[in-house]
């Protein structure tokens, strides 16, 4: 099977910044993948370049959509969530002012086609349309553990549920892969215990995870396989074991001489 | 002809430049296109024109102190209107300044009536009205002045900007107020004196207007005030060189265009400069292109 | 969500009955008709206005520009070729768009307040033009003797009625305050209003949902300009005259007032915003000409209320939540701008 995603030296410039340098992975399907690496690596740039807010500064990306491979690097952010490739923010950016059952309708946007005059004239067509994406958003609100509480203000929720909100809001565009962002940052191990339980239910309905993490009990309670990354550049993919033993990534993490002082 | 048309151009020009500086100035420390700046503008003129009749003050001082009037408008404009909005939404900000904008424009016909009156023009110094005669134009030693004021406005704004402490202060309240704040600036003090500093050179602009059209009127401000944002587009919001060349190169459009093309869509012109600027080439000149999307991830 | 009414519901009803049978109490005069229809008037141009600012979070200073448009095309098509006003009225509708289209297609992906002066600029052409292309408009002579529309019956036999003193304008108003309200309604509880909720609460967010911006905006725009048109073909029928500076910058004040002082983003509130401030601007014109003061200086007022609202109750006197959060003071999420004095 070929995978979801291929990143393909992958670079990012910022005027003089290099913030990816010749960055190259793949995501088999229906993994659940980390991307970790200190404070300023490159993480939520690499993000942005699949996700379409960046335009890489050269590399490719690729997205397999229906078994075809569809170079995304460039494609407009909105395009790219129509392909199927959905994320969250570091610092949640939800409709903060607007209901939590209305964020998650927004979310199903990009898979309906109702129009101003289905708008304006209510066509039955447009109705049925209203009626699926009410149905369909309490269903996500549901899975992710948010049932009853659309009514009320997004900003208005605890942390945490504002967290799963943003996964919700996510998962109603129809993901193939989902990229979240730090989603365990500022919860308590309670909450990040049934985070990984949520990430799990995610992956058992067929779509691929990539999360970016600090949390290294998360990371290595349901990673399968981790990517690490340091000043922008590849440092190595391995198995959540492998990496947490490694050297080169203790001492990306604590600085030069970290990792003998780890072995004494 | 041309040369007629590009020394009115140039004067007028300049003028606008004096006006765009003040929208690119305010543009650049707090982000707000302050619509209520023509305004000042049309203050100064009738401040001006006030001291001279009622009080029958000679010109050089009247036009002194009109500028010390627009600075204090612009200072209370700050004070009074925006200072409470400094962390609303920007269209908060931008209805504010809007409704500024009628407010002291319909104020200012409350004082002084909605008919346009003249400029009492026999305050204006002798030299003004000397005409010197070249081959392809005229000018009038009103022209020079004009001129002059501009010059040597330009001239002491970018001293200010480049080597006082205020201009450092207030170059560096426009990249990052926090970290200004932070460096012990204060930084609601640059913002009202950078309006104090765009009124007042409104103000002059205003006098100037006034006493070459030989004609005030309360809209005065409102026309005037949309030509010299064009004119500040154009150069590149913020910069404080661009607006200059903008407001020159407008001026310039605008009176070869008035002259050539059709006189009755003057005012057309600005317009339509602005808006293929603004959809063409949005950083003007010397300008930053601001992306509102994109950002802040 | 229950079959009860709720108190609202009733509210609007009864008022709706009121505005009904009112022309047939006898201390209702012609005058005081003509000034009821022109709050219906302005209650569609702020409905439209609405959608810009209230429902989209952008300022539109040019809405004038549609609503002169959309007068002109009525004028014009009655003036030349004797157009019955049904079928004017969609042709106005669409025009307006069309325009809406033009104009914000380049210019929407711009940012807001760029886009604001933009279309400033665009109004401003308009009167421009209109004042100055005598071979199709007559320029400042104006545009006399449009003819009042008329229902036409005679191709079933029936009679023809042409609209005669202010009672069938006064019905046709309501007819369209009706429907233009009906159409926001539906739109705000639609995909598409919901598309423009999430732009106004957060332009990345929105687009990380699949939203497009700048179809959503153009689309917005466009839907706007039409019910600008959409009331300049009204007027055009109902003075039976125009000229070019009944389409200056002061109406699209007025119209932004009415918005911003019922209440950014709430059909009823800009509603009752445009009640409040026509009201205000006839009761002023009054008082003005009694004291000899131009009649102008009434805006003194509406730049006032403009400035206060925002200081003191930025979603309006009618606030809906959504807005209220995001107006609140200090509450922003700034986009950072990069800008440098140099």
């Amino acid at each position: 099977m070929k995978p979801i995603l291929q990143i393909q030296g992958v670079s990012k410039n910022f005027g003089g910044l290099r913030a990816l340098q010749d960055i190259s992975f793949d995501i088999n399907q229906n993994e659940i993948i980390g991307l970790i690496g200190p404070n300023g690596a490159g993480k939520t740039t690499l993000f942005n370049c699949v996700a379409g807010i960046e335009r890489p500064s050269s590399g490719k990306i690729l997205f397999t959509v229906n078994g075809n491979p569809v170079a995304i690097g460039g494609k407009k952010p909105e395009k790219v969530t129509a392909l199927g490739i959905a994320r969250t923010f570091q610092n949640i950016r939800l409709f903060d002012n607007l209901k939590v059952l209305d964020n998650v309708k927004i979310g199903r946007h990009c898979r309906f086609k109702s129009n101003v005059f289905g708008a304006a004239f209510k066509t039955p067509s447009q109705r049925r349309e209203e009626e699926e994406i009410a149905a369909s958003a309490e269903e996500i609100l549901e899975f992710v553990g948010l049932r009853g509480r659309g009514e009320e203000i997004a900003s208005s929720m605890a942390y945490g549920d504002q967290r799963r909100l943003e996964i919700a809001r996510a998962l109603a565009t129809d993901p193939k892969l989902l990229m979240l962002d730090e989603p365990a940052a500022g919860m308590n191990p309670q909450e990040a215990r049934s985070l990984m339980d949520l990430i799990h239910r995610i992956r058992d309905k067929g779509i691929t995870v990539l999360l970016i993490e600090h949390d290294m009990k998360v990371v290595m309670g349901i990673c399968e396989r981790v990517v690490v990354i340091n000043y922008g550049r590849m440092l190595m993919t391995g198995l959540p074991r492998e990496v947490q033993g490694d050297p080169r990534v203790i001492e990306a993490y604590l600085g030069t001489g970290a990792f003998n002082a780890a072995e004494a | 002809m041309f040369t007629q048309q590009l020394v009115n151009g140039l004067t007028i020009g300049g003028i606008y430049a004096l006006i765009a500086v003040g929208y690119t100035m305010v543009y650049g420390v707090i982000q707000l296109i302050n619509f209520a700046h023509g305004e000042v503008y049309m203050l100064g003129a009738f401040f001006a024109a006030t001291f001279i009749m009622v009080m029958g003050m000679p010109f050089y001082m009247a036009f002194i102190l009109a500028m010390a009037c627009g600075a204090i408008c612009g200072m209370l404009l700050d004070v009074i209107a925006y200072r409470p909005l400094r962390r609303s939404p920007r269209l908060a900000c931008l209805i504010t300044a809007i409704g500024m904008s009628i407010f002291l424009q319909n104020l200012a016909m409350l004082i002084w009536g909605s008919r346009p009156k003249p400029f009492p023009s026999q305050s204006l110094p002798e030299w003004f009205n000397t005409t010197w005669v070249f081959s392809h134009f005229r000018l009038t030693g009103f022209h020079l002045f004009v001129f002059g004021v501009t010059i040597i406005m330009m001239v002491g704004l970018n001293l200010l900007i480049k080597k006082t402490r205020f201009g450092k202060a207030m170059r560096a309240v426009a990249q990052n107020k926090t970290m200004a704040a932070l460096a012990g600036i204060n930084v609601n003090k640059v913002i009202t004196l950078t309006f104090a500093v765009a009124g007042s050179m409104g103000a002059a602009a205003g006098l100037l207007v006034g006493a070459y059209y030989n004609s005030l009127y309360p809209t005065m401000g409102y026309v005037a005030g949309v030509k010299a944002f064009a004119a500040a587009v154009l150069g590149g919001i913020g910069s404080v060189p661009g607006a200059m060349l903008g407001g020159i190169v407008l001026g310039v459009a605008e009176a070869m265009g008035a002259g050539y093309l059709s006189s009755l869509y003057r005012d057309g012109i600005s317009y339509g400069v602005m808006i293929l600027v603004i959809v063409f080439i949005p950083a003007g000149f010397f300008g930053v292109v601001i992306k509102e999307t994109k950002k802040s991830i | 969500m229950d079959q009860k009414i709720s108190n609202s519901s009733k509210l609007k009803i009864a008022l709706l009955i009121l505005a009904l049978v009112l022309p047939a109490f006898p201390f209702v005069s012609q005058h005081m008709l003509h000034i009821i229809i022109l709050i219906y008037l302005y209650m569609i141009l702020a409905l439209g206005l609405n959608i810009i600012p209230g429902f989209n979070g952008l300022l539109d200073l040019g809405f004038v520009g549609f609503y002169g448009i959309g007068a002109y095309t009525s004028g014009l098509l009655t003036y030349h070729f004797g157009m019955s006003y049904w079928m004017i009225m969609p042709l106005a509708f669409l025009n307006g768009a069309l325009w809406g289209v033009l104009l914000g297609a380049p210019t929407l992906r711009l940012t807001g307040d760029y886009f604001a002066i933009v279309t400033f600029g665009f109004s401003e052409l308009v009167v421009l033009f209109l004042t100055n292309e005598i071979w199709l408009t007559r320029g400042p002579l104006g545009l006399p003797g449009i003819l009042p529309p008329s229902i036409d019956l005679s191709w079933f036999g029936g009679p023809v009625w042409e609209f005669q003193g202010e009672l069938p304008y006064y019905y046709l108003a309501i007819v369209m305050v009706l429907g233009t309200v009906f159409v926001m309604h539906r739109i705000q509880d639609s995909r598409l209003g919901r598309a423009w909720f999430a732009i106004r609460d957060d332009e990345v967010a929105a687009v990380s949902c699949g939203i497009n911006l700048l179809v959503y905006k153009v689309i917005a725009f466009g839907t706007s300009a039409a019910f600008g048109a959409l009331g300049g073909s009204f007027f055009a029928r109902w003075v039976t005259f125009l000229s070019p500076d009944m389409f200056k910058f002061w109406e699209s004040f007025l119209v932004l007032c009415m918005v911003v002082l019922g209440g950014m983003g709430n059909i009823w509130g800009v509603m009752v915003g445009a009640a409040v401030l026509v009201s205000l601007s006839e009761v002023l014109r009054e008082v003005l000409s009694a004291v000899g003061l131009p009649v102008e200086i009434r805006f003194l007022a509406f730049g006032l209320i403009m400035v206060l609202v925002m200081r003191y109750r930025p979603a309006g006197l009618m606030p809906i939540p959504a807005v209220a959060a995001q107006m609140r003071a200090g509450r922003v999420k700034r986009k950072k701008v990069k800008t440098a004095v140099s």
